[in-house]
């Protein structure tokens, strides 16, 4: 039999004005079930919450409601009154007969009939709760962080820093991401590798994490807590531990012509190779399909020169499995490729542009290694079709971003600021050359970013052109770029010796099939989709992973390295209990009952039910039946409306207490 | 009811705890009144929402029935008020089929920041209800033998 | 083709292909009558005629006959249609189940239901037995045909037309026993706490039960009209079936079990489906 008490709020005047609280308390009072029914001035206040226990206790009382304001208000400050009188939080119920009664009508009489309706539904509703204890779930305090860019690197050692195991998985032969081939960054103008190369040092000496080069996550099975990855690590054939990186494999290496990945197709590196000399690790690569040992069947020159016998030609794939508990996603970007994946994606390209067809027409990323100290021309600004010194340079900007007709719609954010860096540090290597800018608005939001691009203009003298570039040609080893300037209103042609193209940002390659196998949501242009823009911006849908970097949304370093720590705080957060304590309020499922249709399964937003099969003791199939994993569900009672039989129910909203609710709006 | 009092309809309204009822909240903080009839429900989504709720309040003498959500893209749990409204879609036709009165039974979505919308779908929606009067019809199926 | 059937059935229970055959035998007062052949020597139960309209695939889900083993089961093109939606609810497993396909000859089964028949031969069985006379060109039209004439009346008259007809269920479930689609384990017709239908044979009940059911088969039920062939009362039920048939063809571009290939659409949703009734 239950004993419910009522306590009515007056909430000063705010309820009390229009709602007849005693009157209410007294209509109420006969309700079955309840013995005890109160009016109090303010109930949330400390006398308030200690008559709510005294009466818990004295009489002996196993459901609450109180009619005060909204539950979103003080649910909670009434249930954890409830828990330090002894009484189940979860046998506490509100009535919002405040903002949903006393200050919207204004008619006393309806109000208070109003009110004694809502407190009435609610109690028919406590009658039927449940005490309900929070669940708990046992939670491996090890990170996994997918991407080695300076997103995941830094996501990486925050976490590891503070003690917990991380997992760093990266495909390719060494971390860094784009920021290991950048030149100088703005707002700054710092050196990128130097700024960047001590933090990769200290990801490849810690030791609290675990470096998969070359490597790529296959599957996730599991949840949150409890996640088991596989992580298949592509045949390197080098032996990581025997290897020192002495380098005597590709110096010697004979096969000398193969273009640089790192250096975006400019340089040439050798069969075995490093992918830049601060990588890390700092182990060579044989790539297969240059080497003429696999090609040819003869050389075996670097197995010769290696001093420790390193060299593995029968090295094979390796599949390991990690046991992690929470994943940060940060598999960042690519350029957009302009004209060379056009066909395999249903963007338009910029065959205008020539780029590819013309050698002068490079994107951003390439002119970032023609400028770097560490590039193909060793920081002079050369261009590649004949090593020349570009004198006049035109930089397009928003090539793909902001165009609707292109398939991209977004700005990238970043190529405002990137470009502005490209006229100064061109400016500065090339005193003579003149820098031209084509751009359709400056973007430079940030700290001290406006004054970076207003540097560029006014003491790095480069000429920006508000207008787009409609084509480009070469005509006697220039570059003829034809646009218009739209404040002055004429077409404009400027002949150029190199031409950069600011291209759009993409997610990286892979990661929406990444992003499938770890149930994350993305866009319509594949960047990974937070839990809540503003207030949840590096969770994800699915519990336990989070995202951080590029692979979000176009970013740039600073906003990059924020997010990641962000992300590594969220994850040490969970790390910080040994379980996962979570809400009770999930749903359930009647194993008798449930017919094994899963349309629930189909329909739970959160994949959180799962196909399960009940066995008896001889391991023989009783039946089959849905099964929600209480770690995933989010209780928003899909599966409940969704199941014919109603074998799914939600706790906190049962069919039960919602029925009883209904039904007592006689 | 004595004969000279104005009918006043009864109004249940099946809301999310994330949108409407937090709009409703939003009418209630910028005291925006409206007619006392409506008795609100509240549950975690629209996905939770099922059309037997409906059947049920009508059967407990409601003359209208609301239900109220986040906007498409808003869901607190990202994809429930799909749900949702992939359901209504097929009942609307059931109901139109059975005869039973579509004017009384109103799907709406309503953002924790529309308040003023609450506050004027709600009194919108009551004067339908007052118009058409009781739910004669549904009153008498409960009541036949 | 009977006896194409019992040679086919008989070899199917000789080879131990499966251990039981599930199809039609005669009754006495000229009905047909579900038919559960375990052994081979009484395949010569088994027949094939124009009175063969009951749906079998209802038996596919029931413990009892599942507890025979492996089985083979006849249907015809309407039926199979049935096992289409089975198997995506995962009720049927396909690998496990030897589909005897039967073909209606023009002169085949009679039934309110094969006025709007499109096609006579099953498309999806191991085995198929007879000759159709083909397909039958039907358009969307033909198959909304009674609905589309119930429609006419006014919302009124359409209320009025269900409290008299439903006004005669008794609440017997046979709609809900013969029904393929129908394999809860507990119906919520059955549910007590709460009561979800008032399970009493009032006027009340009878709504809320055939709202409850009709809409748990809509996007499901494939129209084989078992429900209102058997229905004692004679309510048609099929009008409720169709309207819901007919918003999931017309809405979602869906027609249950007739694409193998298609998803269900209980489940899913789509980010552009309509909503202009959505204030
Ligand atoms: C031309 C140019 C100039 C720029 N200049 C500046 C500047 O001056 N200042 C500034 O602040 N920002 C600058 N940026 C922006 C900066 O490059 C990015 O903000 C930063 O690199 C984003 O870091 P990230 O770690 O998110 O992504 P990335 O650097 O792209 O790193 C992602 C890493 O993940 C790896 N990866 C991808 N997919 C997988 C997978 N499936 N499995 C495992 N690993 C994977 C990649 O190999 C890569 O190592 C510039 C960008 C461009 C294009
Ligand atoms: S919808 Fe219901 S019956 Fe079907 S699998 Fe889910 S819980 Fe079981
Ligand atoms: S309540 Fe929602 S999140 Fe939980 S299992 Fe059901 S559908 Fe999934
Ligand atoms: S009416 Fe609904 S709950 Fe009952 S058996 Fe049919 S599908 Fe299941
Ligand atoms: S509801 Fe009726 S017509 Fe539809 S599948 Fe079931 S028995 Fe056949
Ligand atoms: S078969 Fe007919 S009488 Fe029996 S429950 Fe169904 S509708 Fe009612």
């Amino acid at each position: 039999m239950s004993r419910i008490g009522i306590f009515i709020c007056w909430c000063g005047e705010n309820i009390a004005r229009n709602v007849d609280v005693e009157r209410a308390a007294a209509e109420v009072a006969d309700l079955p079930g309840v013995v005890c029914s109160v009016a109090y001035k303010y109930m949330c206040s400390d006398p308030g919450q200690s008559l709510m226990r005294q009466k818990i206790v004295s009489e002996r009382l196993t459901g609450v409601v109180v009619a005060s304001c909204s539950p979103h208000m003080h649910l909670r400050t009434f249930r954890k009154a409830a828990a330090m009188a002894g009484l189940n939080p979860y046998l506490v119920e509100m009535a919002n007969i405040r903002e949903h009664c006393s200050w919207v009508h204004h008619d006393r009489q309806q109000a208070t009939t109003k009110a004694v309706e809502l407190i009435r539904m609610s109690v028919a509703k406590v009658r039927a709760n449940a005490a309900l204890q929070p669940i708990s779930i046992p939670i491996t305090r090890r990170a996994l962080v997918i991407g080695g860019g300076v997103a995941g690197i830094q996501a990486a050692l925050d976490i590891a820093d503070s003690g917990r195991e991380v997992v760093l998985v990266e495909r390719e032969p060494s971390i860094g991401g784009k920021m290991a081939g950048l030149s100088e960054t703005f707002p700054t103008l710092d050196c990128s590798q130097c700024i960047l190369t001590p933090r990769m040092v200290d990801v490849g000496q810690h030791p609290n994490i675990r470096l998969y080069t070359y490597s790529e996550v296959e599957g996730v099975e599991g949840y949150v807590g409890n996640f088991k990855v596989t992580v298949r690590k592509k045949a390197r054939y080098v032996d990581m531990d025997a290897c020192t990186g002495c380098g005597q494999c590709w110096n010697a290496c004979p096969s000398k012509k193969n273009l640089s990945e790192f250096d975006y197709q400019m340089g040439n590196r050798t069969a075995i190779y490093v992918p830049f000399p601060q990588a890390v690790p700092a182990r060579p690569v044989i790539d297969r399909d240059a080497c003429l040992h696999f090609l040819k069947g003869k050389c075996g020159i670097c197995a010769k020169k290696c001093a420790a016998n390193a060299v593995k030609f029968d090295d094979q794939d390796e599949v390991i499995t990690e046991e992690v508990g929470a994943i940060v996603v940060a598999t960042g970007f690519k350029l957009y490729s302009i004209d060379r994946d056009q066909a395999s994606s249903k963007l338009a390209g910029y065959g205008e542009y020539g780029y590819g067809q013309y050698p002068d027409v490079v994107d951003a990323l390439q002119f970032e290694r023609i400028v770097s100290a560490s590039g193909p021309t060793g920081g002079e600004i050369r261009r590649p079709s004949d090593g020349q010194q570009p004198k006049s340079v035109v930089f397009i900007s928003c090539v793909g971003s902001r165009d609707n007709a292109k398939g991209i719609s977004y700005c990238s954010k970043i190529c405002c600021m990137y470009t502005a860096k490209h006229t100064m540090l061109y400016k500065h290597k090339v005193h003579d050359g003149q820098a031209h800018v084509f751009y359709m608005d400056i973007r430079s939001g940030g700290k001290n970013y406006d004054e970076f691009v207003r540097r560029a203009i006014e003491q790095d003298g480069a000429h920006y052109h508000r207008g787009r570039v409609s084509k480009i040609t070469q005509e006697n080893g220039k570059l003829i770029v034809r646009g218009v300037d739209t404040l002055v209103g004429e077409p404009l042609t400027i002949e150029a010796d190199l031409v950069v193209l600011a291209s759009a940002m993409q997610p990286a390659g892979g990661a929406t099939e990444l992003a499938q196998k770890l149930n994350v949501g993305y866009d319509e242009f594949g960047f990974l989709s937070e839990s809540h823009p503003k207030l949840r911006p590096v969770e994800t849908n699915a519990a336990g992973v989070f995202v951080c970097g590029a692979c979000q949304g176009p970013k740039d370093i600073p906003e990059s390295v924020a997010q990641a720590s962000a992300a590594a705080g969220k994850v040490l957060v969970m790390f910080s209990n040994e379980q996962l304590s979570r809400e009770p309020e999930v749903a359930r499922i009647n194993e008798t009952n449930c017919a094994a249709c899963f349309a629930c399964v189909r329909a739970c937003p959160y994949n959180a039910i799962e196909r399960a099969e009940v066995r008896d003791r001889k391991g023989q199939l009783v039946k089959r039946t849905a099964r929600v994993n209480p770690g995933l569900c989010m209780g928003c009672g899909t599966c409940v409306a969704i199941c014919p039989s109603k074998s799914a129910d939600l706790e906190g909203f049962t069919e039960q207490q919602v029925y009883a609710m209904v039904e007592s709006l006689v | 009811m004595s004969e000279q009092q104005p009918f006043e309809p009864k109004i249940v309204a099946y809301v999310c705890n994330w949108c409407t009822y937090l709009g409703a909240d939003l009418a209630g903080t910028n005291r925006l009144e409206y007619p006392a009839n409506v008795r609100i429900i509240r549950l975690p989504c629209t996905g939770r929402i099922d059309f037997n709720l409906i059947i049920k309040a009508f059967e407990m003498g409601a003359d209208a029935v609301l239900v109220s959500g986040c906007h498409p893209g808003d869901c607190h749990y990202t994809a429930g008020n799909f749900h949702a409204r992939r359901r209504w879609i097929l009942f609307r036709q059931l109901l139109e089929t059975m005869g039973i009165d579509t004017r009384r039974v109103h799907f709406s979505w309503i953002s924790a920041a529309e308040g003023k919308k609450f506050q004027q779908f709600v009194t919108e929606i009551t004067e339908t209800a007052r118009a058409l009067g009781p739910y004669q019809a549904y009153r008498e199926i409960c009541q036949a033998e | 083709m009977q006896n194409e059937l019992r040679q086919t059935c008989r070899r199917l229970l000789e080879e131990g292909t499966v251990q039981v055959v599930i199809g039609y035998g005669d009754g006495t007062d000229g009905q047909t009558f579900p038919t559960f052949v375990t052994r081979r020597d009484d395949v010569e139960r088994l027949v094939w005629n124009e009175r063969c309209y009951t749906n079998l695939a209802t038996y596919l889900t029931r413990p009892e006959i599942l507890a025979l083993g492996k089985a083979a089961i006849c249907v015809k093109a309407c039926d199979e249609r049935a096992l289409v939606v089975l198997e995506k609810e995962s009720q049927i497993d396909r690998s496990q189940l030897v589909v005897i396909g039967l073909a209606c000859s023009t002169d085949g089964v009679k039934q309110p239901k094969c006025e709007a028949c499109e096609n006579r031969t099953p498309r999806w069985a191991n085995v198929t037995i007879g000759d159709a006379a083909g397909e039958t060109a039907k358009t969307t039209a033909d198959r909304y045909a009674a609905l589309q004439a119930f429609m006419q009346k006014t919302p009124d008259e359409r209320m009025a037309y269900w409290k008299t007809e439903l006004a005669r269920c008794v609440k017997c479930y046979a709609c809900r026993q013969v029904c393929p689609l129908c394999y809860c384990r507990q119906c919520i017709a059955d549910k007590n706490r709460p009561v979800v239908i008032s399970t009493s044979a009032t006027l009340k009940g009878s709504f809320a039960w055939q709202i409850t059911r009709a809409f748990h088969l809509g996007g499901r039920c494939i129209g084989c009209d078992e429900c209102t062939r058997v229905c004692p009362a004679g309510i048609d039920l099929r009008l409720l079936n169709l309207s819901l048939a007919r918003a999931a063809e017309e809405n979602f571009n869906f027609r249950a079990g007739v694409d193998v290939e298609a998803e269900p659409i209980v489940g899913a949703y789509s980010e552009r489906d309509r909503e202009e009734f959505i204030r």
